[in-house]
């Protein structure tokens, strides 16, 4: 049924939007630039909707969790990002508040049958 | 290159101006790292199709550079809720104030039904799109410069109506709220209702006492508007309504005390009908006044009792 695809698929996005940013955070423990960035997202099974990863990484570092800087790499300019020291911090709760989450679900939908 | 060029300067375009060339940079990186990847595993430039196909399935540049501005929407989901509710309270009081002053008019300005009707449409359309307008804009701006949201957390449950508080619909209030309107829009000469109209061969004229009332009567309605409102939106206030409950009573009831003691209080001028057909309407018309006043007197002092006893009994309950 059409519906009930389109109806998995906005609670799938919605899903997956919440957990992008512990992603980014995780994948920027090492310095990337955006091109890679997205690369390694993708390859983790975590695509990331086009144009929406850049004004996400900007945010981030304004909020103090990332720290960029320009560098010349293969003759072109690139930005790279990587985690500041707030930002090691503020992953650390994440994960463990996504481990309590993920053990919650489990527990909720563990099968007792 | 022609194309990302072009895609680039639409996107810039719609960027926050301070930070546009650093953002235009970091795009311009990655679209050339795209497209530089896929020509090499395709072992061959990109036509201009396939370049094309790069920047749809990187965005329109409105939406790319929309997800750089700080604020994405104009009313957050926040603000939303009490945007609504603003909303729905402003229309149904402009909605009730065209209704009550377009009756008003087809029952005493000589407007015919259909031209009343065609007259309240027009005017519904352009008040609902005029306030729409303003409270929407109220609301973005307070989105922008910080809603509330601090004030409005400090909202008591015990500050909740009671249920067995009986509230009137939302209607009810409205036409409640919009008749204050409508009459004080009209004593101070906002609206003008032609109520000769339909009669050509005379006016009427208000009489002098009319004169030095006009401020304790606009005191009375703008006293009285403030009391509807109150018990429409903010019920438990009640200390507050049945305090302006019980003043505009006693208020009325003396004020109608002093109008009564006049006499007379319109009087017919003949403008083309003969002068003792004038003297007669002017009588009959005086007399009717007098006997609405009556009732009105009477029924206002039943009212003001009651004012005053629920005062007293909400001051009771609240010892």
């Amino acid at each position: 049924m059409p519906i009930e695809e389109d109806l998995f698929e906005k609670l799938r996005i919605e899903l997956r939007r919440g957990s992008l940013v512990l992603a980014v955070l995780g994948a920027l423990r090492e310095e990337r630039y955006g091109y890679t960035l997205r690369q390694s997202l993708e390859d983790a099974g975590l695509p990331i909707e086009e144009g929406a990863l850049y004004p996400l990484l900007r945010r981030l570092e304004a909020q103090g969790l990332l720290t960029s800087e320009w560098r010349e790499e293969a003759k072109r300019n690139k930005r790279f990002y990587r985690l500041s020291e707030d930002g090691v911090g503020v992953l650390a709760q994440l994960l463990g508040e996504w481990n309590a989450i993920s053990e919650s679900i489990l527990r909720l939908t563990e099968r007792t049958a | 290159m022609d194309l990302i060029d072009r895609y680039l300067a639409a996107v810039r375009r719609n960027l926050p101006a301070a930070k546009a060339d650093d953002i235009v940079a970091e795009l311009r990186d990655d679209l050339m790292t795209r497209q530089e990847d896929r020509e090499e595993s395709l072992g061959r430039p990109l036509s201009k199709d396939e370049t094309s196909a790069l920047l749809k399935d990187f965005g329109h540049p409105l939406t790319v550079a929309s997800r750089y501005r700080k604020h994405q929407y104009l009313i957050g989901p926040e603000t939303f809720p009490f945007y609504l509710a603003t909303m729905r309270v402003v229309l149904l009081i402009v909605g009730a104030v065209v209704i009550v002053v377009s009756i008003a008019k087809a029952l005493l300005g000589g407007v015919d039904a259909i031209q009343a009707v065609a007259q309240t449409l027009s005017g519904l359309w352009s008040a609902v799109f005029v306030n729409v307008a303003i409270v929407t804009a109220v609301f973005a701006i307070l989105e922008r410069k910080g809603f509330p949201y601090a004030h409005l957390a400090k909202w008591r449950p015990d500050e909740l109506p009671a249920l067995s508080q009986k509230q009137p619909g939302p209607w009810e209030s409205a036409f409640e709220v919009a008749a204050s309107i409508g009459f004080l829009l009209w004593w101070t000469g906002v609206i003008v209702i032609p109520y000769t109209a339909q009669a050509p061969e005379f006016r009427l004229e208000p009489d002098p006492i009319w004169g030095p009332l006009f401020w304790p009567v606009l005191v009375l309605a703008a006293a009285r508007l403030v009391h509807n409102v109150i018990l429409w939106l903010r019920p438990r206030w009640t200390m507050l309504r049945h305090a302006i409950g019980a003043a505009t009573a006693v208020g009325g009831v003396a004020l109608l005390l002093i109008i009564y003691q006049a006499g007379h209080w319109v009087t017919v001028v003949a403008t083309g009908m003969p002068a003792a057909e004038a003297l007669q309407l002017d009588a009959s018309l005086n007399l009717a006044l007098k006997i609405a006043m009556i009732v009105t007197g009477v029924v206002w002092t039943l009212g003001c009792m009651g004012a005053l006893w629920q005062m007293v009994r909400a001051s009771r309950e609240r010892a």
